[in-house]
């Protein structure tokens, strides 16, 4: 038994759906960057309008929350992550008003929304990094972390060592160094000054009063430097979280905080504290292992992180993902794993960055249907709240050409026509060039032609997800793995309040039979969750299914 | 219509293999009936597998069941979880003895296994090779597995008075008769590719005595007949029980000669075309041997060469020439001094043995088993002979007999395709 039960029990119906506020528990999270959404006024860049034009789309699909990469002004150069105003709208977006209209038309249709909280550190083209240059006497100064010599905190490891030497950057102006721990424009904020603290919960009130549902923090781990430490997951850090928890409690009823924090399950699970730091945290070990075993036909790595997965507090739930805004991040896997996965996933190197690989989910499935179809299916049965990355429900393609991880952040492919539907300027104007190759061009990839096709990957994601959102046994059920004895069947039970669903996956590339000691629900009926066709009841004997390739089940067992 | 072959595999094993699907690598254990004795043998090979060959599909497979009802020390088809560190699961299976226990049956299991499998190399080791240094299995492997061997002998680092019977007598007789010099053919410790494995089940091999006695020697001289890849590689220290006499060493003997004159009958298109003989390439060294003094009852070696010889009369007279059987009788005759057991006459001696086995002159059992006293004779003449040697003056002596089989060897040739004296 891998995980509990996680909420007490409902009467009637075991789906029948009670609001005990864990509303991000039965979430289907759908993540997108304004930007590269849908562009309202032909400037080239995506912006809220367009966004909120676009709501029914994601309401259709039977998306319940969006998360929006970071829309505030930055310098952009690392993809928003850089800010240099918490309480605005990049201008090329909108305005503030545009935002609220945005935030009303999601709440009509009953999705959330959740925004970026980049607490770390801000550009520094900030206001606030600015006056802490300028002069050593200035209130600002202590904001940020300053050192007159690059040798504290040494040994702490570098983030982005392909593009960054140390850990400390030489700043001219106030002729000392200051820490960051990822690009050297992005300063660390001193969370052992209370100003900062109470600066960054301002921000997080002046959100919260718009009508935000959550937040994602970025870089949680890094709050706080230390001495002698790795500077990661320090106590402190876990104190500077439960008071936000705290604060945001005592003022706002059902919102919700999920944590990045990209390590192992072990270290991950302390950022849920006794259910008083954050609600959801990413599950970023389970993800690189479901892509290796598929790779590998051995559903070993998926049991063994799993196995290893703690469980959670009451409250708490895991975020979990295929793919995002950033790489395949392979931080969390062993030498012998990451060559693996770079060899299989991403012989060219220019696939490659930063210990991980930049590739959408249709190339690295090679644009086999069977194969996206199959990690959507785990993805969606798995405990956890999934996130789709935009595109991938209609398997969009990447551009390993451009820079940094700016492949895969290119503009949505709503159509055939102009600029895909993204937007009306000239395509020399667009903020990121289109996919426009044969495989995955937008003039074959894109919405309006999927929406026509009921055998589509949009149409077939679409059903998918409503059958998850039919039940609650995925979004909170336990999870229970079988241990047929054909490794290539990655087979699991899901259980909520008497409610049970089978799933079996065949993770090869080949038909395969598997026989699953059933015995102990004899006497229920498997009805398959798509077709609602009957299956054989289940007996004495072990029970034998066949799959073909890459094929997977999903039964409701009912006693009938 | 031709009646339906009965199955061969028993359905557990069949459950088994769909279960396992397709491997990379299979290692077969000999359990020789006694699963707790190769339990830890088989936890140092997996452990060893998961770290030297990471990405490979692996099945462990023990051959023989376990006895006395013991608990299995291979488990069927369980996947493991244990290893962190493995990026895949490995399977273990078990061929037993316990529905079809004769040997032939469980050959043809395995390597019936093995091809349903589709594994593209395949390591078949014995318990005892467990001493060996962790690196031997990669030896034995790694030239199928990474440098397209289609078949890997074993060599040992043996002491000087382990191993005779393949020193005086199998080598230098196999690589006379086909030509390739490969010390160790007939060791429970070989490597094969499944190319290999698919070209050998291709016959109806089944039914052959060779095969299913010393399946090793029967893939080798496969192997060496079709001009696939052979190597020899080093595996390290092995020691074996010394037994110069009793019944070991008519086992030893009925079941290693009987099998290279069995092959030499299957496979005489082959060798009869060869003439001396080539070098394979060896990984690591060729030999190494370690003298050390040993008390050796060369007294009561050379007393049952007397008495076997004589015993044994009037077959070694159906089975030897007159000559060769005089010179044998008036050897074991000579009394008292050293014994000298000329090369020249022991080579022409087997030579013999070999055709008279081609011509069935008695039962061929039998006719194998008159080879030992002649051994014993054989083995006690070395021992005097190399009581104070050094390695190399060893190696040296064995090399110089090896030539005088290849230089016999169209006396073999001649004696095997005479045409049988009819009795008059």
């Amino acid at each position: 038994m891998i995980t509990r039960p996680q909420s007490p029990p409902v009467s009637g119906h075991a789906s029948a759906k009670k609001d005990d506020g864990a509303w991000y528990k039965d979430a289907l999270i759908y993540q997108l960057h304004v930007r590269t959404f849908c562009d309202s006024n032909a400037d080239g860049v995506g912006d809220f309008p367009g966004l909120t034009k676009r709501l029914d789309y994601l309401s259709d699909l039977g998306v319940s929350a969006i998360w929006l990469l970071p829309f505030f002004p930055s310098p952009l150069r690392d993809d928003g992550y850089d800010i240099s105003d918490y309480t605005a709208i990049n201008p090329k977006y909108g305005t503030l008003d545009d935002f609220k209209a945005f935030l009303a038309a999601a709440r009509e249709r009953k999705i959330r929304v959740i925004i970026e909280m980049v607490m770390n550190h801000t550009s520094d083209q900030h206001p606030w990094f600015q006056e802490a240059r300028n002069s050593r006497e200035n209130p600002k100064r202590d904001w940020y972390v300053w050192s007159t010599t690059d040798t504290r905190y040494a040994g702490v490891r570098i983030i982005f060592s392909e593009v960054e030497i140390s850990n400390w950057a030489w700043d001219p102006v106030s002729k000392s160094y200051y820490w960051h721990r990822f690009f050297s424009h992005q300063p660390d904020l001193n969370y052992d000054n209370p100003a900062v603290r109470e600066a960054m919960w301002q921000v997080m009130q002046f959100w919260l009063d718009l009508g935000v549902d959550g937040f994602r923090l970025d870089a949680v781990p890094y709050l706080v430097e230390r001495e002698g430490t790795a500077c990661e997951n320090l106590p402190e850090t876990h104190e500077i979280i439960k008071d936000l928890r705290k604060r945001i409690d005592a003022a706002y009823s059902g919102k919700m905080l999920l944590a990045e924090a990209n390590q192992w399950p072990a270290d991950v699970r302390k950022y849920f504290g006794d259910g008083d730091e954050f609600h959801m945290a990413f599950h970023f070990p389970l993800m690189p292992r479901m892509f290796m075993a598929l790779r590998l036909e051995d559903r070993k790595p998926i049991i063994e992180i799993l196995e290893q997965t703690p469980e959670l507090p009451e409250i708490g739930q895991w975020c979990i993902f295929l793919r995002n805004h950033d790489e395949l991040t392979l931080e969390m896997v062993t030498d012998i794993e990451r060559d693996y996965m770079y060899d299989e996933y991403a012989m060219d190197k220019t696939m490659r960055i930063y210990s991980g690989i930049r590739r959408r989910l249709a190339p690295l499935m090679d644009n086999d249907r069977r194969k996206i179809e199959l990690l959507n299916g785990l993805l969606m049965s798995m405990p956890g709240t999934p996130v789709i990355y935009y595109g991938d429900e209609i398997g969009m393609g990447d551009n390993i050409y451009l820079g940094d991880r700016n492949g895969v952040r290119t503009p949505m492919q709503w159509s055939h026509g102009w600029n895909a539907g993204f937007s009306a300027a000239d395509p020399e104007q667009l903020c990121a060039p289109l996919i426009s190759n044969p495989i995955y061009g937008y003039q074959g990839v894109n919405v309006e032609s999927q929406r026509r096709s009921p055998a589509s990957l949009l149409s077939w994601m679409r059903s998918l997800i409503r059958v998850r959102n039919s039940t609650r046994v995925f979004s909170r059920g336990a999870l229970k793995f079988l241990h047929p004895s054909n490794h290539r069947v990655l087979a699991y039970l899901r259980e909520l309040d008497g409610e049970r669903v089978l799933v079996v996956n065949n993770l090869s590339s080949s038909a395969q039979a598997v026989e699953l000691d059933l015995r102990k629900y004899k006497g229920d009926v498997p009805i398959e969750m798509f077709g609602r066709n009957l299956f054989p009841r289940i007996g004495e004997l072990p029970y034998l299914l066949t799959l073909g390739p890459y094929q997977f089940f999903w039964f409701r067992l009912r006693r009938i | 219509m031709s009646p339906r072959e009965e199955a061969f595999l028993p359905d557990e094993l069949l459950r088994q293999l769909m279960s396992v699907g397709e491997v990379d690598l299979i290692v077969g254990i000999r359990a020789h009936h006694d699963g707790a004795a190769i339990e830890q043998v088989i936890q140092q090979v997996e452990n060893f597998c998961l770290r030297t060959f990471v990405r490979d599909r692996i099945a462990l497979i023990g051959i023989d069941g376990h006895r006395n009802g013991a608990s299995p020390a291979i488990e069927e088809a369980s996947p493991l979880y244990r290893h962190s560190g493995a990026l895949r699961t490995v399977h273990r299976l078990t061929i037993g003895s316990k529905i079809h226990p004769a040997d032939g049956t469980t050959v043809r299991q395995l390597f019936s296994t093995a091809d349903l499998l589709r594994a593209k190399a395949v390591a078949m080791i014995s318990p005892s090779t467990a001493q060996l240094p962790q690196e031997w299995l990669t030896n034995l492997l790694s030239p199928v597995r990474r440098d397209n061997f289609d078949y890997v002998a074993p060599l040992y680092r043996r002491h000087w008075n382990q191993g005779l019977l393949i020193r005086t007598l199998l080598y230098p007789m196999t690589r006379a008769v086909f030509g390739f010099r490969i010390r160790e053919m007939y060791s429970e410790d070989f490597a094969f590719s499944g190319s290999l494995l698919a070209r050998s089940i291709d016959h109806d091999v089944w039914q052959e005595e060779a095969f299913r006695s010393r399946t090793e020697s029967w893939m080798a001289v496969q192997a060496l007949e079709t001009g696939m890849p052979v190597c020899q590689a080093f595996l390290g220290q092995k020691d074996y029980p010394v037994s110069a006499s009793g019944a070991a060493i008519v086992d030893a003997i009925r079941q290693a000669v009987g099998t290279l004159f069995s092959l030499m009958e299957t496979h005489q298109n082959f060798w009869q075309t060869t003439s001396g003989s080539v070098p394979v390439r060896t990984i690591g060294p060729e030999h190494e041997l370690i003298v050390e003094p040993v008390r050796v009852n060369r007294s009561r070696l050379f007393e049952m060469f007397h008495v076997g010889v004589s015993e044994l009369e009037g077959v070694l007279r159906l089975i030897l020439s007159p000559e060769t059987h005089a010179e044998i009788r008036a050897l074991a005759a000579a009394d008292g001094g050293k014994l000298v057991f000329p090369s020249e006459l022991w080579v022409r001696a087997l030579y013999e043995f070999a055709a008279a086995y081609h011509r069935s002159v008695i039962d061929r059992d039998h006719l194998v088993q008159a080879l030992v006293p002649l051994y014993r004779g054989k083995i006690g003449a070395f021992f005097e002979e190399n009581s104070d040697a050094t390695p190399d003056s060893i190696e040296a002596g064995s090399e110089s007999l090896c030539l005088e089989f290849e230089r016999q060897k169209p006396y073999l040739i001649e004696r095997w395709n005479a045409t049988p004296e009819v009795p008059s």
